[in-house]
């Protein structure tokens, strides 16, 4: 019998309810799309600045000195350096360590020694680096020409676009670099375009730097990429700092500060929006439910008279809300996320994903917001059957 | 045959009007009581208290061994469900519910629901054809008739009629009538309010009621 009221509920008052619902599918829709977009941009940002290189480095406890070029220039991309005499690392034992503290979040990392040195009368900063480590810590490097996959390859290095521009080189060609009475020939494998300091640096496999240097097994320091949200690789940071005693684990500030305001500031907005639209859906149910709750006071005044309890009465009229509340939830939703879909190709001209856990959420929120806004069902508490009955 | 109803210096104020001003009858099980008198007499007050649909401001309304104005708002609403079967006479039925489920409706509340058993409350009424119409596509007569299924169909031990024949015309009132002849044969007891002394010498016994007191009882020897 509860079903077959409820049925005759809503199909008694189907053109208030319908407003209700257009509300409920409307609110469901913005709402569903909002948080589809901000889990899915969350997820794709994270992406995007990953692609943007490593976002930890691991350098000596006591800091290090940008290595100078022979003009006394300092590296580019040395910011990241404190100030003092140059302090090396033991390859082995600084890999060794991050190793032994391999974590989920660990995606790869690459050990650096930077060498200024000389080629066809230019200073060129040296990078010397494990280069088959390069497409996952530096995955928005375009490459023209060939890449590096082995980090046991010392015949070949890539060049930065700006150093090619300036030497007037190209792939295949042959380069060679001077420092402290030791010289190297390198064939030219790729021309890399990062848009940033790498591009006026040479890159070569680390044995090639530490051999010109002469510094065998040694290191300045260590770029890791770890995968995951601001939090996430703060709190990474923090453990492989425990576990690297005599390190320094620092994250690449700029990146993760950048990426956490800006997702702080999408969720706020989000967030907000969210709160906004489910304060208006309510106001619209609410109206809706206050002008149903006058209408049907007089079938309460007479349920009540036949015996209905106001619970057994108000849990009916709160089904039917529910009712329409997981209605509009479950159409709100498949809607938002369609929606989403579209906003992200034309907005942000990216596909958005559908994220199935936006469903449940927004469904849960609307029959919430129905019930809440289901509070003028109150009044029919205090209906009084025998005033109803005499027509008053 | 055992009192089913004793109300015992029964009042009811509005305000500063005295509705029921010390009234006190008793009813046996089985009775036709019809409850007479002038419009404001007090008549639908005391139906409204016996039958739990309001309180009194003092005295006591006992019916089948329950104190009406001793019970909270949930002890009404059970009481109610269980012991009373109300026909008004502006037949209040719930407009999107189909006569038979209106009929439902007060199993529902009472305990649950055999729609059997309301199907054959309808067709003792006449309307078995007319069950799952609206009660806008039911005349007058016919919203009486799912009304008087409705009350018996929780066998309840007493039934109040507020002018149950008030807005029908001639043929369905006698339809009506015929019925609650029925009921009060089948040993039902019925208390009716009316205007229509004709209606009223149907009953066993009449009340009349004046200014909220009682003015007369009188015997009808049919």
């Amino acid at each position: 019998m509860f079903g077959r009221l409820l049925w005759r509920l809503l199909q008694g008052s189907r053109g208030r309810l319908i407003i209700a619902l257009v509300a409920l599918i409307s609110g469901g829709a913005v709402i569903s799309s909002l948080l589809n977009l901000d889990l899915d941009a969350s997820r794709k940002l994270t992406r995007e600045f990953r692609r943007f290189g490593a976002n930890l480095v691991v350098t000596p406890q006591r800091g290090f000195a940008a290595p100078q070029s022979a003009a006394g220039a300092s590296i580019p991309g040395s910011e990241i350096a404190g100030s003092g005499a140059p302090a090396l690392m033991d390859q082995n034992a600084a890999m060794a360590g991050i190793e032994a503290a391999r974590a989920p979040e660990f995606v790869a990392a690459a050990p650096f020694l930077y060498v200024t040195a000389r080629s066809a009368g230019t200073d060129v900063v040296v990078a010397g680096a494990w280069l088959d480590e390069m497409p996952q810590i530096a995955p928005a490097w375009k490459i023209e020409g060939q890449g590096i996959s082995a980090r046991d390859d010392l015949a070949h290095c890539m060049i930065g676009h700006n150093v090619a521009s300036q030497l007037h080189l190209a792939p295949g060609a042959t380069l060679e670099l001077d420092y402290m009475q030791r010289s190297v020939r390198l064939a030219i494998a790729g021309v890399v375009e990062a848009g940033g300091a790498e591009d006026n640096q040479v890159f070569v496999n680390l044995p090639v730097a530490q051999r010109l240097a002469a510094l065998p097994g040694r290191i300045q320091l260590v770029e890791i990429t770890a995968a995951g949200n601001a939090r996430a690789i703060s709190g990474y940071a923090a453990r492989l700092a425990q576990a690297l005693p005599g390190y320094q684990v620092r994250p690449i500030r700029q990146m993760a500060q950048a990426e956490g305001d800006l997702l702080a500031r999408i969720q706020s907005l989000i967030v907000w929006m969210v709160a906004l639209i489910l304060a208006l859906t309510a106001l619209c149910v609410l109206a809706t439910m206050s002008a149903l709750a006058m209408e049907r006071r007089n079938d309460v005044g007479l349920m009540k008279a036949l015996g209905g309890s106001i619970s057994r009465i108000v849990g009916l009229f709160l089904a039917e809300i529910g009712v329409l509340g997981a209605a509009g939830g479950i159409i709100g939703a498949a809607a938002g996320i369609a929606l989403s879909r579209w906003m992200g190709q034309r907005v942000f001209h990216a596909p958005i994903s559908a994220r199935w856990e936006v469903f449940p959420l927004t469904i849960a929120l609307m029959i919430g917001i129905s019930l809440a806004a289901a509070l003028p069902l109150r009044m029919l508490g205090k209906i009084k059957p025998a005033v109803i009955l005499r027509g008053e | 045959m055992p009192i089913l109803v004793q109300i015992e210096a029964l009042r009811k104020q509005f305000g500063s009007v005295s509705a029921l001003d010390g009234v006190s009858l008793s009813i046996s099980e089985g009775e036709w009581i019809a409850i007479m008198g002038p419009s404001g007499s007090g008549k639908t007050t005391l139906i409204n208290i016996i039958g739990g649909l309001d309180t009194p401001t003092s005295g006591h309304a006992i019916v089948g061994g329950t104190d009406v104005a001793r019970l909270d708002e949930a002890g009404l609403t059970r009481f109610r469900a269980e012991k009373i079967g109300f026909i008004f006479q502006q037949f209040h039925l719930v407009p999107y519910l189909s006569a038979l489920e209106n009929v439902m409706l007060a199993q529902y509340f009472h305990s649950s629901t055999d729609e059997a058993e309301a199907r054959a409350a309808l067709d003792r009424v006449g309307l078995a054809a007319r069950a799952e119409h609206l009660p806008g596509k039911l005349s007058g007569g016919e919203q009486q008739r799912v009304a008087v299924a409705r009350a018996l169909i929780n066998h309840p031990k007493l039934i109040l009629a507020d002018e149950p024949t008030g807005n029908l015309d001639e043929a369905n009132e006698k339809t009506v009538i015929r019925l609650l002849r029925e009921l009060h044969a089948e040993g039902h007891t019925i208390l009716m309010v009316t205007h229509d002394a004709a209606i009223g010498a149907l009953a066993g016994r009449r009340i009349e009621l004046a200014h909220g007191r009682l003015a007369q009882v009188t015997a009808t020897t049919l």
